[in-house]
């Protein structure tokens, strides 16, 4: 919880409290006119290949507007990835051309959730090249041309910074449900940068698998101006996806862990910059609309456009959790 | 011909200084005496007015004048805001005459109120832009849950607005918060608010008067850019003991004072406490996931006076105050604690040479401080920021002669911040917090000023004041790159000066009187400030910091050029004036784009700011009716507030966030008799400033913004109308008269008075913030988004009773 949100909470026990029950209203409001950019969504692990969803911002024109969440797609991007020298030509790859079966590796591997009866196609610009493995320690150059706009960004992987102990543990009072733990040495080098997922990989009673893909939980971006080189355990709550509307995300189990549960773990070492830009993400997603926060836009290091592309160096883990 | 204009100039100057008295030498006597009010407190800077002569002097701190008269008949006028004006007719022949006044405040003889048709004090003064009140005046205010708020009277003046809806922080002249220098007793207040601002730090049981100053600053005054507010607390009465108090929705108050040797030292004390947390304490069972949570504050004021002989006196005057604020949730086994408060003494000691010569040394020490302890299991983390002040300050006042007063005086502050210091541990592991960044600094000032009758048309305020800012180790500054690693460091070991900062401040104010009831008026000044208040968020929150100019942030500065016509009329029953300014600001800092708080951490915290200049002008009408059953006043400001930032917006220029075009109040009293009194104050204002997304995109299946041009939109407008009523009982009871037998009437010595207040009339839902709402389906994949328009405060009643006795 950082600092802001705490005041917000703050503020709301005390309007209630007072008796001052702040009033809300829909209201319509003029916004500033935007030119549409092009957003860069894109990672590469170790071991895995490259992912880069290709979207335009939607301006507000109105703010009373209702749109296709997902009809932003950018097609027929000439999308380049350069590494020691090589470059590598990235394809269009749709959901809609996928069989149905391979949908769930597909969400596996992109962390975007879709399934036969998704309302919406998603695309993603990969390599098709079983060859092709990201690596430790090299660095990425990605290069994106469309209509006429050239758009570039930098990553590297960082080396591997694996967990010393991963474990489960109930919370407080709360019966059955608790976080994820996790033991990490950091490395004696100040500027390194972490993000943690994590995917229940046990289904529900009716079989169906209870996370698709890793998630990360809110506010999965840290780096180590605190612990420069330092042993400590850090507390994990368990992320959802975006939008979800499923029962334990909705109830007293949202957020936790729950004793029966196997849970895989990822660990991620990355760069500033892609810390920059998480950690910006994870405060405008706490901050929109917030009295207290002072808005303002992502920290991109895309040049020529907006988003993130972002290479990780993975630790993978399993926790079976028990009371 | 050279040796003319020499000559000519030679007697100009003469003459100027006031050594050449225009005037025929005839023998003069001195009238001379004592202001006191009805409960035998003197009234210091009581006007003092010869009608005949068309001349006036000012009592003194002691409330004490001396004028200096030929023979002959006069009629004196004495007069202080708030009070009815009393007038003597006196004969001066062959000796001094001592004439004392005794004023009565104004409302207390409703039935009776006097006016005489003379100058008065917004005309005749040289000051400009310059207001004072009196608890009087602001207790007869309709005021928010009826808690009498000083901070939000003065937002009800011309020039002066608030950030958002019920909140203390003020900006003056399209200047920031920080930008104001607040002294309670000359001492600095460094955070003047309760509860997010919801509340100012100030118990109106013990304040006596205060004063803006929004332009024209006196040499006195120095280190902040926009304004100067002056706040007195009360003295204890010298004769009676006194207890008054009052039970109200939010708070409760009690003071009580009276003397210790009577007639020679006296005291008064208050304190001020709100009571939610003890009201919900039983509602909140303890079975509870939440039981624990609380929230309160309270004030204590002291003030102490001894008048040694004639020649000394002595005042101490103290104020501590805290919120405290407590969450618990047990269910996550999260615990957060956060006090926040300000301590202040002072110790004053005037000492009056003559009539026309006294001196007034003032030690004090002010301190603010902000913590905030939060623990979630093994975790635990801390943060303290604050600001301790060692400050002395010895000023002058020398009448000269009938035409020049000089002013001087000297004054040194000795600033410790603690902009942050963070620890944090997990279980057993501390983690790097990096080391604790402190920063010291050495404020001085001196200063010299003339106040010059050159006739009854002109008069002149000239003022230098010399200030300076040492920074003084032990300092490091990281050097950073883009990223915000450090790639270097310096160190500056203990008491080496980092950086000083050498300023001269011209003052300069003309006051041209037009007709015998109206002037023009016109100032210049140039200011430096040396700390400034880095606020990330647009709310005044207590974890804003405090931080001096360093080797990175130069001193602020600004200069105010101002223009004022000034009148009254119909017998000085109204005073009206229209004011303009234009104010330039350099080197203001601010937050740079994307900061966090927890940037400060292993670094120093001025390293995120980035400097920039501002812009700001306008015009303000002020239309006052001083007497009379009706009275209050309509204010109204047209004006514009932008800032540059090479680092934001793209450097383009901006409004700032308290940018306001069109301000609106009105003030309206009316005393229907003497057990009622009613009142009403409206305000209209232009919406404030905010920033916008202007499109948005997705990330990992999230929505985000993008945002427009800072503060390119506005809310919408602002209305509010707040009523107050105040029912006095008869406070009198029936007595036999012992020699007559007669029944008579006589004064209670037990008084009570009701007030209700109703806040928002009309229940305007005002804008506190918007935010854009998008919800997704999921089943159709489709986003519609909302914006929507939070609102604070609907109508709220309230009721305070309070006593006296």
């Amino acid at each position: 919880m950082n600092k802001h949100s705490i005041f917000i909470i703050y503020l709301l026990l005390l309007v209630v409290s007072m008796g001052m029950i702040a009033c809300q209203k829909n209201i319509s409001i003029e916004v500033p006119p935007a030119e549409s950019q092009i957003v860069v969504d894109g990672f590469i692990e170790n071991g895995g290949l490259p992912f880069i969803m290709l979207t335009r911002s939607a301006s507000y024109f109105s703010t009373t507007s209702s749109d296709q969440l997902y009809n932003a797609f950018v097609h027929d991007a000439l999308v380049t990835l350069t590494v020691d020298g090589n470059n590598f030509i990235l394809s269009e790859l749709c959901s809609s051309n996928i069989p149905d079966s391979l949908l769930p590796i597909f969400s596996e591997l992109t962390g975007i959730v879709v399934t036969p009866d998704s309302p919406f196609d998603i695309c993603i610009y990969t390599l098709l090249n079983p060859t092709f493995q990201g690596e430790v320690g090299k660095t990425y150059f990605l290069k994106v041309e469309v209509d006429g706009r050239t758009l570039t960004a930098t990553t590297s992987i960082p080396q591997i910074v694996p967990f010393d102990s991963v474990w489960f543990e109930v919370q407080g009072t709360l019966d059955s449900l608790g976080w994820a733990f996790a033991i990490i040495s950091d490395p004696d080098t100040l500027g390194n940068a972490y993000r943690w997922f994590a995917r229940r990989i046990n289904h529900y009673p009716n079989g169906q698998i209870k996370d698709p893909t890793y998630i990360a939980p809110f506010n999965s971006a840290n780096d180590d101006r605190f612990f420069n080189g330092l042993t400590f355990e850090f507390p994990n709550a368990r992320g959802e996806l975006p939008f979800s509307d499923k029962e334990d995300d909705k109830n007293i189990e949202e957020g936790f862990f729950k004793v029966g549960d196997t849970i895989a773990v990822k660990g991620c070492s990355n760069d500033l910059n892609t810390f920059l830009f998480f950690r910006s993400y994870y405060q405008e997603l706490a901050n929109q609309g917030s009295p207290f926060a002072s808005p303002a836009s992502l920290r991109s290091n895309v040049e020529g456009g907006l988003g993130v592309w972002a290479g990780y160096g993975v630790y993978l883990d399993t926790i079976i959790a028990t009371n | 011909m050279v040796k003319l204009l020499l000559q000519i100039s030679l007697i100009l100057s003469l003459l100027l200084m006031g050594f050449v008295s225009p005037l025929s030498a005839q023998k003069t006597f001195s009238v001379w005496g004592k202001v006191i009010d009805e409960n035998g407190e003197s009234l210091p800077g009581a006007t003092i007015f010869i009608v005949e002569k068309q001349k006036g002097a000012n009592a003194n701190e002691n409330g004490e004048y001396n004028i200096k008269l030929k023979p002959g008949k006069y009629t004196i006028e004495c007069s202080y805001v708030g009070y009815n004006k009393q007038v003597k007719k006196i004969k001066l022949n062959g000796g001094d005459k001592k004439v004392n006044f005794y004023l009565v405040s104004t409302g207390v003889m409703i039935d009776e109120v006097q006016v005489t048709g003379t100058q008065d004090e917004n005309v005749e003064s040289v000051r400009i832009s310059e207001i004072s009140l009196n608890m009087k005046q602001i207790n007869e205010i309709p005021q928010f849950l009826g808690e009498v708020d000083i901070i939000k009277t003065i937002q009800f003046l011309p020039g002066v607005s608030s950030a958002t809806e019920g909140t203390s922080g003020f900006y003056v002249r399209g200047g920031s918060p920080d930008q104001n220098l607040i002294l309670l007793d000359g001492s600095t207040i460094y955070n003047s608010s309760h509860l997010f601002g919801f509340f100012s730090i100030f118990n109106s049981t013990s304040v006596d008067d205060i004063t803006l100053i929004k332009g024209g600053m006196p040499a006195k005054y120095g280190g902040r850019l926009s304004s100067v507010l002056e706040i007195n607390q009360s003295s204890g009465s010298k004769t009676d003991w006194n207890v008054k108090g009052s039970i109200g929705t939010i708070s409760s108050k009690i003071s009580f004072g009276g003397p210790i040797i009577k007639n020679k030292m006296s005291f008064l004390f208050s304190a001020r406490r709100t009571y939610i947390d003890i009201l919900l304490a039983p509602i909140i069972p303890k079975s509870s996931s939440f039981s624990g949570s609380s929230y309160f504050f309270y004030d204590l004021n002291l003030k102490f006076d001894y008048q040694i002989n004639k020649k000394n006196s002595i005042a101490l005057s103290g104020y501590y105050g805290i919120d405290k604020f407590n969450f618990n949730n047990s269910d996550i086994g999260f615990n957060m604690q956060i006090p926040w408060g300000n301590a202040m003494a002072s110790l004053q000691w005037l000492h009056t040479f003559n009539e026309n010569f006294f001196i007034k040394t003032m030690v004090n020490y002010s301190h603010y401080e902000f913590s905030f302890i939060g623990s979630q299991n093994e975790f635990e983390f801390k943060l303290l920021s604050g600001i301790n002040d060692f400050n002395f300050r010895s000023d002058g006042f020398y009448k000269l002669n009938s035409r020049n007063i000089l002013r001087f005086g000297i004054q040194g502050t000795y600033h410790y911040f603690t902009p942050s210091s963070v620890s944090a541990r997990s279980g057993e592991t501390q983690f790097d917090t990096g080391d604790i960044q402190h920063m010291y600094g050495l404020e001085t000032g001196a200063y010299i000023s003339d106040e010059f009758d050159l006739s009854e048309k002109w008069k002149f305020y000239t003022g230098l004041r010399f200030s300076s800012f040492t920074q003084f180790g032990e300092f490091t500054r990281y050097i950073k790159d883009d990223l915000g690693s450090t790639v270097d460091s310096k160190y500056w070991g203990k008491g080496e000066a980092v950086v000083t900062y050498p300023r001269l401040e011209p003052r300069v104010s003309i006051r041209f009187k037009t007709t015998k009831n109206s002037s023009i008026k016109a100032a210049y000044t140039l200011n430096y400030q040396y700390i400034q208040l880095a606020s990330i968020s647009t709310v005044s929150l207590p974890t804003d910091v405090w931080i001096p100019s360093s080797d990175k942030i130069k001193p602020q500065q600004s200069q105010q050029f101002n223009l004022g016509y000034f009148f009254n009329f119909n017998k000085n029953m109204f005073e009206a004036s229209v004011e303009g300014y234009y104010k330039i600001m350099n080197n203001l800092v601010e937050y740079a784009e994307g900061s966090e708080p927890s940037d400060d951490v292993n670094d120093n915290p001025d390293n995120q700011l980035v400097e920039g200049d501002g812009e700001t002008y306008g015009i303000e009408f002020f239309l006052k009716k001083v007497t009379g059953k009706v009275n209050g006043w309509i204010g109204y400001t047209y004006s514009f507030s932008n800032r540059q930032f090479p680092d934001i917006n793209d450097g383009n220029p901006y409004p700032a966030k308290y940018d306001r075009r069109h301000d609106v109040s009105v003030i309206v009293n009316y005393t229907i008799n003497k057990k009622w009194q009613i009142g009403g104050a409206f305000v209209y204002a232009t919406g404030n400033t905010i920033t916008l997304p202007e499109s948005r995109y997705v990330i990992e299946g999230r929505i985000v913004n993008e945002y427009g041009q800072r503060n390119s939109s506005r809310m919408s407008d602002f209305n509010r109308l707040d009523f107050t009523a105040t029912f006095t009982p008869r406070n009198m009871k029936k007595k036999i008269n012992p020699v007559t037998g007669e029944k008579e009437y006589v004064p209670r010595r037990f008084k009570s008075k009701w007030n209700f207040s109703i806040y928002n009339v009309y229940n305007q839902a005002n804008p506190y913030f918007i935010f854009f709402e998008n919800s997704v389906d999921s089943q159709k994949g489709t986003i519609s988004t909302q914006a929507k328009q939070v609102s604070l405060f609907p109508i709220l009643p309230a009721i305070t009773w309070s006593f006296e006795f």
